[in-house]
């Protein structure tokens, strides 16, 4: 008997006995929407978490807070286990909005003072954070609102939450200052061979984006060369770092680096690599670790309740496949009279535990992916209703793979002992009467 | 031990037929004995008997119930393997064969006819004796031209496409014939094929076999404990006690 043959022998034996087909499919179909509904539901938890988590850097980032000259990033690019490194620059600044500037001058008593001394006056020293904007992605910052600054521009900035803080920006109100202008001023001292003056050089800045940042501390993110330059200017004197920290020592370029492993499984020996450097780190991956091992408890849990659903089901299948076996005695000697094998027989209904495992298993997965947005939607209304962002319901491919497949093979499985069964039967079964 | 008179043979002697005949099976039998085992001791069915069919014979197998007849039927069709003694049919000695080489002999050799018809119920008349032509592995379209002309030949070409559960007890026996010629089997085994059917389907049925040793050349057997049905056949085998007597 062909397999041909044999599909459409199984497929009559099923279609004739519907009522029994028709109930084991729905059991086959119950268990695997559960398992495929339970996955889902797990799997969105968890990348929920993980963007959460995220948030606050990429998974795989670590810290390192240490002053390095472009040599020692170099090296540190080499590293086996490192993916990415982003050198950061911190310089502290004059900073002041437009509009304070204008204030100090309206309440000024001295109208005739010039305007930079007004605002000077205006203006507090601030760190302000230098990073390469398009390594952003690998960065711990968040855009509250607006954009990052250009990746080369001189003349766009970000403002930190401290800095709106500092001036009473209401969280979700961060959009106003977008498009506020503010005046950067760099410092050098020793102007004209006198320790005590200082010079000052002004600059105006864009605002284009309110941001959530942990790269650095500084209440300014501006791209690279805006620290870079000032830090420049600051240094033509050759005498740096008197009453304030404006740089890194001579030779160093960057005060600290953030480097990005391989993966979350590579973090560990990434920062054993640093250490070997001489370079002490800092990464969030326990807190992570730890999130995850508990997700996986979880996601354990719900899976092993699918999956003993599908079991349950599978029993199902080997019940209804025995009952069948024992009504269809005769049949079967009959089919051995005729010339079938055993293995024909074995054959027949193996597929038809095949079809049972199979068919359960595609509308059991359709089910799930219904049952599981359902949920979703209701989850999602109470997130809004809480002024939270939504959760997005996806189905992976791994998740409807293993739903199907795994139905259909844990038919086959179940379907093995009828099966073998039905094949050794005898055949002069066929003689039998009633 | 009684020795059936029938014409004394060898398998190799069987001879082809011609057109859509069969070549029919000789059918030697030497001193086969089987037995069951039961609760409190051995059952013997079959107590060395012995006997020979020529290609083409047919023979009236009769006894009371329990006698043997089933069982012999069961180890000439192949379905199940002979305990002790010899058994040829067709010039396949059944005592060495294994399940797969039984399932073949049953296949291209034999052909079965049930008291309670046998056919498979979830199938259409046509589709009950393509069955037999799909296990010996014939092509679609070859097999059901095949299936129709045997229909068509039994009487039952307009009930192709009806399921037994929509045909007579007689047309149900009419299919089982067809589907036991369907791979031109050399030996038809009948084992009361009247047992459920009224006066004229058995009538008719029996003519119908009676036609196959004659119009196919094919060997018949036809098991049955209605003297009437016995007294058609030109030999009789009598089981009494798992032992050939005189009828």
């Amino acid at each position: 008997m062909t397999w041909t043959d044999a599909i459409l022998f199984a497929s009559r034996g099923l279609v004739r006995r519907r009522s029994r087909a028709v109930l084991t499919l729905m059991a086959v179909t119950l268990a695997a929407a559960l398992l495929t509904a339970l996955m889902m539901i797990t799997e969105t938890g968890r990348s929920r978490v993980l963007d959460q988590l995220s948030r606050g850097g990429p998974l795989a980032g670590i810290r390192v807070d240490e002053a390095l000259g472009e040599d020692e990033v170099d090296r540190v690019r080499r590293l086996p286990d490192v993916a990415a490194v982003v050198p950061i620059a911190t310089t502290r600044l004059l900073v002041a909005a437009d509009g304070e500037v204008v204030a100090a001058a309206e309440a000024g008593t001295d109208a005739d003072a010039p305007p930079m001394a007004v605002a000077n006056a205006a203006a507090e020293v601030e760190g302000v954070v230098g990073v390469d904007l398009g390594q952003a992605d690998n960065l711990p910052i968040t855009v509250l609102a607006g954009r990052l600054p250009g990746i080369g521009s001189t003349t766009e900035v970000a403002v930190d939450q401290r800095w709106l803080e500092r001036r009473g920006v209401a969280q979700g109100e961060e959009a106003n200052i977008i498009g506020s202008e503010v005046v950067l001023g760099t410092l050098r001292e020793g102007t004209g061979g006198r320790s005590d003056l200082f010079a000052v050089r002004w600059t105006r800045a864009l605002v284009v984006g309110a941001v959530a940042q942990e790269t650095a501390t500084g209440a300014v993110l501006a791209p690279l060369p805006v620290v870079l330059e000032a830090r420049a200017w600051a240094a033509t004197s050759g005498e740096t770092g008197a009453g304030e920290d404006l740089g890194p020592e001579a030779g160093d370029d960057y005060e600290a680096l953030f480097v990005v492993a391989r993966g979350l499984n590579q973090v560990d020996e990434a920062r054993q690599q640093l250490e070997d450097l001489g370079l002490p780190s800092e990464a969030p991956e326990n807190l992570i670790a730890s999130v995850l091992r508990y997700l996986h408890v979880v996601e354990l849990v719900l899976a092993s309740i699918g999956v003993i659903a599908l079991v349950i089901a599978a029993l199902g299948i080997a019940n209804a496949l025995l009952a069948a076996v024992r009504e269809r005695r005769r049949e079967i000697g009959v089919l051995k009279a005729i010339g079938a094998r055993d293995r024909d027989v074995r054959r027949v209904f193996l597929l038809e535990a095949f079809a049972l495992g199979l068919g359960g298993g595609l509308a059991g997965t359709a089910l799930g992916w219904a049952i599981a947005r359902g949920v979703g939607a209701v989850v999602n209304d109470y997130l809004s209703a809480q002024g939270l962002v939504g959760v997005t319901v996806a189905l992976p491919w791994a998740v409807m793979g293993g739903g199907i497949l795994g139905s259909a093979v844990l038919a086959l499985i179940a379907g093995t002992a009828p099966a073998l069964r039905a094949a050794r039967l005898p055949a002069h079964d066929a003689m039998e009467e009633g | 031990m009684t020795r059936a008179a029938a014409t004394p043979t060898t398998a190799a002697q069987s001879e082809p037929a011609t057109g859509d005949g069969c070549r029919g099976a000789a059918v030697e039998v030497r001193k086969l004995s089987h037995r069951y085992e039961t609760a409190g001791r051995p059952l013997v069915v079959l107590d060395a008997i012995s006997f020979s069919i020529p290609p083409g014979g047919y023979v009236a197998l009769t006894g009371a119930s329990g006698a043997g007849k089933s069982t012999l039927v069961s180890i000439l069709g192949g379905l199940e393997p002979p305990q002790s003694g010899q058994v040829h049919v067709g010039g396949n000695d059944l005592h060495g064969l294994g399940g797969d080489e039984l399932a073949a002999y049953r296949r291209s050799t034999i052909g079965f006819v049930f008291q309670h018809f046998g056919l498979l119920d979830t199938l259409t008349a046509s589709e009950n004796v393509e069955m037999a032509l799909t296990l010996a592995g014939i092509r679609p379209r070859a097999r059901r031209a095949r299936a129709l002309e045997l229909l068509a030949a039994v009487g039952l070409a307009d009930r192709a496409a009806h399921r037994p559960a929509a045909l007579s007890g007689g047309e149900r026996q009419r299919v089982a014939i067809a589907r036991a010629l369907a791979n031109r089997s050399r030996l038809v085994l009948a084992d009361e094929p009247t047992g459920n059917l009224d006066e004229g389907a058995a009538t008719r049925v029996l003519d119908l076999l009676e036609q196959l040793p004659t119009d196919r050349n094919c060997t018949l057997v036809v098991v049955t404990h209605d003297r009437a049905v016995a007294e058609r056949a030109p030999v009789r085998l009598h089981l009494v006690e798992g032992r050939l007597s005189a009828p």
